[in-house]
């Protein structure tokens, strides 16, 4: 059986953010807590949209506030667009 | 007679100038397209017609004049002039007779009388030209027609000296210090009522003509070298080198270098770096130090890209054309014939930017990635809101529209960032 898109999310944000994956909850912020700066959090909207084969509304994806929010964004995407 | 200005199908070659304004409403020189033909004629355009996604902020721009309405055509002789047209010289307008003025197989402008105008049909205006140009004798117009981004930044030269030549006002109506100096011909320069050159300035009018227009600054040690023009409220900042063939219009802030280029208006260069052979739209801000080439180390002709295509642009000197509201960092390198869309945000520093930077992107190490119309429109209001400027709710549906419409020019060049992003991050192949 694949990762869940939840292992998924963190897999890459720990990736991008360079911070160690077993610290990632779902309700890490990104800012406060795993310490993105803005271009940082638009690379990790272009990793994600790479990672799943989705495309994301720029504006919702920034306003993204939490790994968890992050997940159940994504998940809603890929039920709309398809993705991987 | 009524005068009629459109903009005929080829606006396209003329992106990413045209985007957010009809052809005819391009700067070249000291006055827009549409203004000399205006001013040919002896009259303000009684009809406009321009492509139908910017009817609606041609209107709004155009409050008092109607817009793609073909029933204004109706009751009068016509002069319908193709808003490409270079007005320049003495060219005779035509009036009073039927005749079509051409450049090659292009209609520059028609000339109809009231009864000719009136038997020909067309269920729009592009048929009303075609047909009207089938029936009438043509000529040879004796007008240039803009068909590149690139023309206007080579006839920028004559076209300040001919504004100039028909300004009619000349010598100093505003402040000149005592410690500036005009290098050249006196008569060869006008300083608007308001307008300031600081002590220090050199005004070098012995190649052309330079026009400072109301409210102007010039500061401290800024060389001006005609022909130039400097629109109204622009601030020219301390040791500006603004070398000849250079228009600039209203409300700009400039400084550093800038070559045979034209800065439409509102828009910031306000540091060091060179900006040459270039046109840059409204609301753009060039960080400091940005720099763009407009000679290849080869000599060889430059390429720049229309509508996807590279076009050999027959020119040595092509410097770059940037859309409106774009804004670049500190130290972009932007490389010989570049052209840039709009609302894109460029982080260029390191390396030269690609020669075609799509609409609506951000460009950071190399790479491409979307940005949201939403934080794009947001910034738009502030930076027009810093010269007191408000955003027509028809130019903010314009750049939705625009960020629909050049949806295709960046897919190709995000995915492969996309790509690229999860391979430096061990995660993926490039």
């Amino acid at each position: 059986m694949g990762k869940s898109v939840a292992d998924r999310v963190k897999k890459v944000t720990a990736a991008v953010l360079k911070v160690d994956e077993s610290s990632i909850r779902d309700s890490s912020r990104f800012v406060e807590d795993l310490g993105a700066a803005s271009i940082q959090s638009i690379e990790l909207v272009a990793a994600y949209e790479e990672e799943f084969g989705i495309e994301m509304d720029q504006d919702e994806a920034l306003a993204v506030k939490t790994v968890g929010d992050a997940v159940r964004f994504i998940e809603k995407v890929i039920a709309e667009q398809g993705g991987r | 007679m009524k005068l009629v200005v459109y903009e005929d199908n080829r606006y396209d070659r003329l992106y990413p100038l045209t985007y957010m304004r009809p052809t005819f409403d391009l700067r070249c020189g000291q006055t827009l397209l549409r203004e000399k033909i205006e001013r040919a004629v002896g009259r303000g355009a009684d009809v406009l017609f321009v492509r139908e996604w910017l009817r609606d902020l041609c209107t709004a721009r155009n409050p008092n004049t109607p817009v793609n309405d073909l029933a204004a055509l109706k009751g009068d002789d016509l002069l319908i002039v193709n808003g490409r047209c270079l007005w320049l010289g003495g060219v005779e307008v035509p009036r009073n007779r039927d005749g079509c003025g051409v450049v090659g197989d292009e209609v520059a402008w028609i000339s109809l009388r009231r009864d000719t105008a009136a038997a020909i049909g067309g269920a729009t205006f592009e048929e009303f030209v075609e047909t009207a140009a089938r029936r009438v004798a043509k000529s040879d117009a004796k007008v240039k027609l803009i068909s590149y981004p690139w023309d206007l930044v080579n006839e920028n030269p004559a076209a300040v000296e001919d504004d100039f030549a028909k300004l009619g006002k000349r010598g100093i109506e505003g402040t000149f210090s005592s410690q500036a100096a005009i290098w050249g011909p006196k008569e060869r320069l006008y300083v608007a009522p308001g307008a300031e050159v600081a002590p220090g300035a050199v005004v070098d009018t012995r190649h052309g003509p330079v026009i400072i227009e109301e409210g102007a600054v010039v500061n401290p040690l800024v060389r001006i070298q005609g022909p130039t023009y400097i629109g109204r409220n622009t601030l020219c900042f301390v040791a500006a080198r603004i070398h000849e063939g250079t228009s600039i219009g209203p409300v700009c802030y400039v400084g550093g270098e800038v070559e045979e280029a034209i800065i439409h208006g509102y828009a910031n260069k306000v540091h060091d770096g060179f900006l040459g052979h270039a046109y840059v739209c409204p609301w753009v801000n060039l960080g400091a130090g940005t720099t763009n080439s407009d000679l290849k180390n080869d000599y060889g002709d430059v390429e720049v890209y229309v509508n996807g295509q590279l076009v050999n642009s027959h020119n040595l000197k092509v410097g770059c054309f940037i859309g409106d509201h774009t804004k670049t960092s500190i130290g972009t390198m932007i490389n010989t014939g570049t052209v840039i869309g709009v609302a894109s945000n460029l982080l260029g520093a390191g390396s030269l930017l690609p020669k075609f930077v799509p609409s609506f992107v951000l460009f950071m190490e190399g790479k491409f990635f979307k940005v949201g119309i939403k934080q794009q429109i947001e910034t738009a209001h502030k930076a027009m809101g810093r010269r007191n400027t408000k955003m027509l709710p028809a130019e903010e549906a314009l750049l939705r529209f625009l960020h629909e419409m050049t949806k295709e020019d960046r897919a190709e060049v995000l995915k492969r960032s996309r790509r690229q992003v999860l391979a430096e991050k061990g995660l993926g192949q490039a």
